[in-house]
């Protein structure tokens, strides 16, 4: 900290600490703890709240025999009398009226109470889903690591750097046109009568219904995401020595060990960060499910906790569900780190 | 180009500084007198360019105190100190044309814009770079670049000129032309230079003292002659030209003289030091001081040896013999005319032209 | 680079090809279907070439309304993303390794979070202290993600920074805080334009988070979303080539001025 005011000076320093801490604390941390705390909560009905309902009855029982009370009293001769009896009656029927108030209040108002139930609410359906979500999306990392890796590599080591760049510039355009656009030219396809039918019907086909059986999920994630495997392998191989390769060849190695022993390993952080990219955004999306099955088909895991906040308005186990979903891509990239012996500088390139 | 700045006195007293567990200059008393050239001299790590941020303020002493013109500089922040450095890479800022580089202390002063390019051009001028006034840095070669990171620091009007081994960049010849050029500066602005290189070339032929740094240490500071003749310890004679040690103990000692016992036998030689009979030292013989003798020729030292090879060096050439199992080497004067000596040979030097010296660490270049 | 073998080869730029048609047919076939007649969108009932649908995108009102949305939100995102991006790298670059590498994970780790759940959190949060979802909270949530693009490329561009010239400039008077006008900012200026242009299209372009933090009210991308689940017009196909158009153009200037960069670096 020192060292930060000396180097920038106090103003300057008072500017960046107070943009960064906006940032850290503001912005990540503390959204991040409260969706945390508000996972571990959720209101309940007080405790000892059937004893309360049983003094409530106790206390109309008392007001019923008060009624009888009180016509005995207004049968009364003496006038005096009759009007003081009225009195202390009134007086104690407002007093027992208070207390049911009461007691009928803190019977109704639940309390905040600390608990894990809130992720014991996945029941065997959604817990199913949430499977589902996270084998689908396994697989589409998978799918995109064997479809680009020879790609980046031809890329990368075949062509000379001016194709290379060309061809890269090309990608950028499909990578950089909105995520929507392109889950929609799928949804377009897969349709009823859309392109991919109509070609079944040529070869004498019956028509699938792609979008309506989970498919077309599982086709419009690969295509939607399956670039953000492509650049950061391209990326790597880039810099990977063409002797090496070369030298590994005079050596008499085969190209499949040459790239089991050579290329593979230079490819570690690339082959890290496409399939964490390609996991997250599978595993977080919401658009694709959301445009292809439009409605259809058993939702994405993602589906179910837009549902918890936003039409079932439970917050408290729609927080619980995005937590368990932050702790498995989590789990997967600190996996993917350990497995290719990379870190988290490496990833951030 | 100016004469209104003059040089100020520098004094480190007790100084010293430490990163962690790493002594980087150990407690440091000196003195660098006003207008003075000084060179600091050292191999690459021995802390000389730790003492010179020490004066330029990227540094505080972890003890002692560094003064400039008798006031403390211990947290004085560098943009108000009167030094100006050079830097090794020199800096030069590369998105400023060259005047503005030039100009950039004096709109940290607030001069206006009219008033700081005037000055700036005038001191273009002085280093015959005008014409290049509006170029950026990078469009200059690497003799240019120097002048105008002179006259950066120049304008300032600096006490004290710091340099950080700024010509270490530059090939042969433009190097030996700056050193001239760095030298009339100084003699004209008055201004304390204070050169830190590890090139004894340039410490030798520029600056009116020299200090010898090792290890976070001075190991001795003087005239370029002194250094050169009367180096104070082994490190000094070995790091600052070429020289011959012969390792051994003394036998008798008589009026600065010693004789000393060596695997070669015995010699005389001066023994400035003082060290006594049955003291272990270090014989050092420059190679200029070691002659070939000629046949029945005797002298106060004589060594018999066997000629390896012999190297061209231009003016002369250096010739490398074997004696008693180690290797010497002498210079020969280079006429063109006698054939090279070869086979057994005789070597003598005269007792005052070689030293003997306490053993203790020496340099391996 | 010698060849493994004319065969392979063969294989590899046919294979090449067969993956250039999978990232384009697709758009091919959204394009077609924006200027066919035929509603619902579609290309296997060809009916004629129409501009109708850009009119019909030209009358939306909720799809202008929501471009308002867009554009007011990728500023504020600039506004803030940016300095804090910026700030948080300058923070790293004098932190002692331990913490440099905390905040150097927490600020890299909205990168690697699920856009939804930074938008939730995000509305969680401030709901908790009172305020109800909308451009105010897709903005934060935005910028809490594009500031780490932002961190990671002006880090990049720090670790490049010869210290020296700051060092210069404080030598020759300079205070810290006018060094770092004179001498840091003009170093990062590049980088401040381009890290500004991918603010602006990340925030424009981002649908996971904003959808789960904007509350009642739309983007153009949310409000292109709820148009396509049901498919109904190919209007969304004509925002579709608008789309691509402007990626194009963009693509095409940015690899132009690219080369022109690396040309004049060259030169330097």
């Amino acid at each position: 900290m020192t060292k930060l005011f000396r180097a920038f000076g106090v103003p300057l320093s008072t500017v960046i600490l107070m943009f960064s801490s906006i940032w850290i604390l503001g912005l990540i941390a503390a959204p991040q703890l409260i969706m945390i705390e508000q996972s571990l909560w959720r209101m309940e009905r007080p405790e000892g709240a059937a004893e309360i309902s049983v003094q409530i009855d106790g206390l109309y029982n008392q007001l019923d025999v008060m009624a009888l009370d009180r016509s005995t009293a207004e049968a009364g001769t003496d006038a005096t009398k009759r009007a003081a009896d009225l009195a202390a009656l009134d007086a104690k029927e407002a007093a027992i009226n208070a207390e049911i108030a009461a007691l009928e209040e803190s019977e109704s108002t639940p309390v905040k109470v600390y608990t894990l139930a809130n992720f014991g609410q996945m029941g065997a359906a959604h817990l199913a889903i949430f499977a589902k979500t996270i084998a689908a999306s396994l697989a589409v990392s998978a799918i995109a690591l064997v479809v680009c890796y020879p790609i980046a590599y031809a890329v990368a080591k075949l062509e000379t750097p001016r194709t290379a760049a060309v061809i890269m510039l090309a990608l950028v355009i499909p990578y950089a046109i909105n995520e929507l656009l392109r889950i929609f030219a799928w949804q377009m396809i897969l349709n009823q009568n859309g392109p991919a039918n109509l070609l079944l019907g040529l070869v004498g086909l019956d028509p699938v219904p792609f979008l309506e059986s989970g498919t077309g999920v599982f086709v419009a994630m690969v295509y939607a995401y399956i670039l953000f495997m492509v650049f950061p392998l391209y990326n790597v191989l880039e810099t990977l020595d063409g002797n090496q390769v070369e030298a590994a060849r005079d050596l008499g190695a085969s190209t499949w060990n040459i790239h089991r022993r050579v290329v593979i390993p230079h490819a570690r952080p690339g082959i890290a960060v496409g399939c964490i990219m390609t996991f997250m955004l599978s595993a977080g999306s919401y658009a694709v499910p959301y445009i292809m099955t439009r409605g259809t088909a058993a939702p994405w895991f993602t589906q179910l906790i837009y549902n918890r906040f936003f039409e079932a308005t439970n917050w408290n186990v729609g927080a619980a569900y995005a937590l368990s979903l932050l702790a498995v891509c989590t789990v997967f990239i600190f996996g993917m780190m350990r497995l290719l012996k990379v870190s988290l500088k490496d990833i951030a390139k | 180009m100016t004469d209104q700045s003059t040089g100020k006195a520098i004094e480190f007293d007790r100084a010293s500084v430490r990163f962690g567990q790493f002594q980087a200059v150990q407690p440091t008393d000196l003195r660098i007198e006003p207008g003075e050239f000084f060179s600091i001299l050292g191999p690459s790590g021995c802390g000389k360019t730790t003492l010179l941020r020490l004066l330029s303020g990227f540094l505080d002493p972890t003890a002692g105190d560094v003064r400039i013109g008798g006031q403390s500089m211990v947290g004085i922040d560098p943009s108000i100190r009167p030094t100006a450095l050079i830097f090794q890479n020199l800096a030069l800022f590369p998105l400023m044309p060259i005047w503005e580089n030039v100009a950039f202390g004096l709109e940290m002063r607030g001069w206006s814009r009219a008033r700081r390019r005037d000055r700036a051009y005038e001191l273009l001028a002085t280093v015959a770079l005008s014409d290049h006034a509006e170029k950026m840095p990078a469009q200059l070669s690497g003799g240019q670049k120097q002048r105008v990171a002179i006259a950066r620091a120049l304008a300032v009007e600096p006490s004290v000129l710091l340099l950080d081994e700024p010509l270490s960049a530059l090939d042969l010849k433009l190097r030996q032309h700056m050193r001239a050029e760095l030298k009339q500066i100084q003699a004209r602005t008055g201004i304390t230079f204070v050169y830190i290189t590890h090139d004894q070339g340039e410490a030798l032929t520029m600056s009116d003292r020299v200090a010898v740094m090792n290890r976070g240490r001075i190991m001795q500071v003087g005239s370029p002659d002194d250094i050169y003749d009367r180096p104070a310890n082994a490190f000094v004679a070995t790091f600052v030209g070429e020289t011959n040690a012969l390792a051994g103990k003394l036998a008798s000692t008589a009026e600065g003289l010693a004789l000393m016992e060596t695997p070669l036998g015995g010699f005389r030689a001066a023994n400035p030091k003082g060290l006594r009979a049955g003291d272990e030292a270090i014989l050092f013989l420059r190679p200029e001081k070691l002659r070939l003798l000629a046949p029945g020729e005797a002298t106060e030292n004589h060594i018999p040896a066997r000629v390896l090879r012999r190297d061209m060096e231009g003016a002369w050439s250096t010739l490398v013999v074997e004696a008693g199992g180690q290797e010497l080497k002498l210079h020969l004067a280079h006429d063109g005319r006698e054939a090279p000596p070869s086979g057994e040979i005789a070597l003598g030097f005269s007792a005052t032209e070689a030293m003997i010296l306490p053993k203790g660490e020496m340099s391996d270049d | 680079m010698k060849p493994a073998g004319m065969g392979s080869t063969l294989v590899l730029r046919l294979y090449m090809g067969l993956f250039f048609a999978y990232m384009f047919l697709p758009l091919g076939v959204m394009v077609a279907a924006g200027v066919n007649s035929y509603s619902p969108p579609s290309i296997t009932v060809w009916q004629g070439f129409t501009f109708r649908w850009f009119a019909e995108f030209w009358a939306d009102a909720r799809m202008w309304s929501g471009l308002v949305n867009s554009l007011v939100i990728a500023v504020a995102v600039m506004a803030l993303a940016l300095p804090m991006g910026l700030s948080g790298a300058l923070l790293l670059s004098q932190l002692g390794r331990r913490s440099a590498g905390i905040a150097y994970t927490v600020m890299v780790s909205p990168l690697l979070t699920p856009g939804i759940i930074i938008g939730i959190s995000t509305v969680i949060f401030w709901r908790n202290l009172g305020a109800t979802a909308g451009l105010f909270t897709a903005i934060l949530a935005q910028s809490a993600f594009i500031a780490s693009y932002a961190m990671l490329m002006f880090m990049a561009r720090l670790q490049r920074q010869d210290h020296t010239l700051e060092e210069a400039a404080l030598d020759l008077g300079a205070t810290r805080a006018r060094a770092f006008r004179r001498i840091t900012l003009p170093f990062l200026k590049p980088t401040i334009v381009t890290a500004a242009v991918i603010a602006f299209l990340q925030s424009f372009e981002n649908y996971n988070t904003t959808i789960f933090s904007i509350g009642g009210n739309h983007t153009l991308v949310t409000e292109i979303g709820a148009r396509m689940r049901f498919g109904i017009s190919p209007m969304i196909n004509a925002i579709g080539i608008l789309f691509i158009l402007v990626t194009v153009i963009c693509a095409v200037v940015w690899s132009l001025l690219r080369q022109r960069e690396r040309k004049r670096e060259a030169a330097a």
